[in-house]
């Protein structure tokens, strides 16, 4: 309970220093850069979610437990959604920067792809009707989802020609400020934080909805 | 308050606000079926 209520004030101050602690980066056009402290770490755990998706649906295919099946599920319905907001958050940078919502740039191709392999991901388990081979079926497409994963995201945006900015938003860039550094790491605390509970809360959700069934059958 | 910043800035904490509401509300309607299951 305590991580809970220090999550809330935690990405509350984050909120009001990304817009009154940081400064906004030079080579932007007005406040823009701003959106880093949001689209950035909603793309961290997009990835995030979808390698520990990857990770629980090995687990399932090794031991079967319904647990690491709940893991896996969670977590792909996760990153799914941190993924969309990801786009949108992009979207709008884009509309600021490039004069467009959507310019087709390899990166907004490459997520978009991505969010199609997941949304076969759902539409692949809702299909199959025997709780086993879902179960089963859906572990084994979430390993192959995953390794399309730093192909889509890290490599081919940087063997194409991209408008996305690369090493001004990048941590290490030693010529990031300080204060956007703090804030920005700040967020990708909060962030990663606001995952873990959400992700616990859809598990425990999961094995209610398993237990409801099983009384019935 | 330069360029909408304080606006913009009340419009995402009170998004976050209804995020936060939403998630404890959650947790204590699953919390409750765990009790009651």
């Amino acid at each position: 309970m305590i991580y809970k209520i220090l999550l809330v004030l935690w990405m509350g101050v984050i909120i009001v220093a990304s817009f009154f602690y940081s400064e906004a980066a030079v080579g932007f056009p007005g406040q823009t850069s701003r959106i880093l402290f949001f689209h950035v770490p909603q793309a961290w755990i997009a990835t995030l979610a979808f390698l520990l998706s990857m990770i629980a649906s090995a687990v399932y295919l090794k031991k079967r437990t319904a647990t690491a099946d709940h893991v896996a599920l969670s977590s792909a319905e996760l990153g799914f959604l941190f993924c969309v907001l990801a786009t949108v958050t992009g979207s709008i940078f884009a509309k600021a920067t490039w004069g467009s919502f959507w310019n087709w740039d390899p990166r907004e191709t490459s997520i978009v792809i991505l969010l199609m392999i997941y949304g076969a991901y759902f539409a692949l388990r809702s299909a199959l009707g025997d709780p086993d081979k879902k179960r089963v079926f859906a572990a084994a497409y979430s390993i192959l989802a995953f390794a399309t994963v730093p192909f889509l995201v890290f490599v081919v945006p940087r063997i194409t020609t991209s408008l996305h900015p690369e090493d001004t938003m990048n941590p290490a860039n030693p010529g990031m400020d300080p204060r956007t550094l703090r804030v920005f790491l700040g967020s990708l605390l909060a962030y990663t934080t606001l995952f873990v509970w959400m992700l616990r809360l859809k598990i425990r959700l999961l094995k209610i909805e398993e237990k409801k069934d099983r009384r019935f059958i | 308050m330069k360029d909408g910043l304080g606006f913009v800035m009340a419009v995402n904490l009170i998004i976050w606000c209804g995020i936060a509401v939403y998630l404890f509300v959650l947790d204590r309607k699953i919390a409750k079926l765990e009790k009651e299951l």
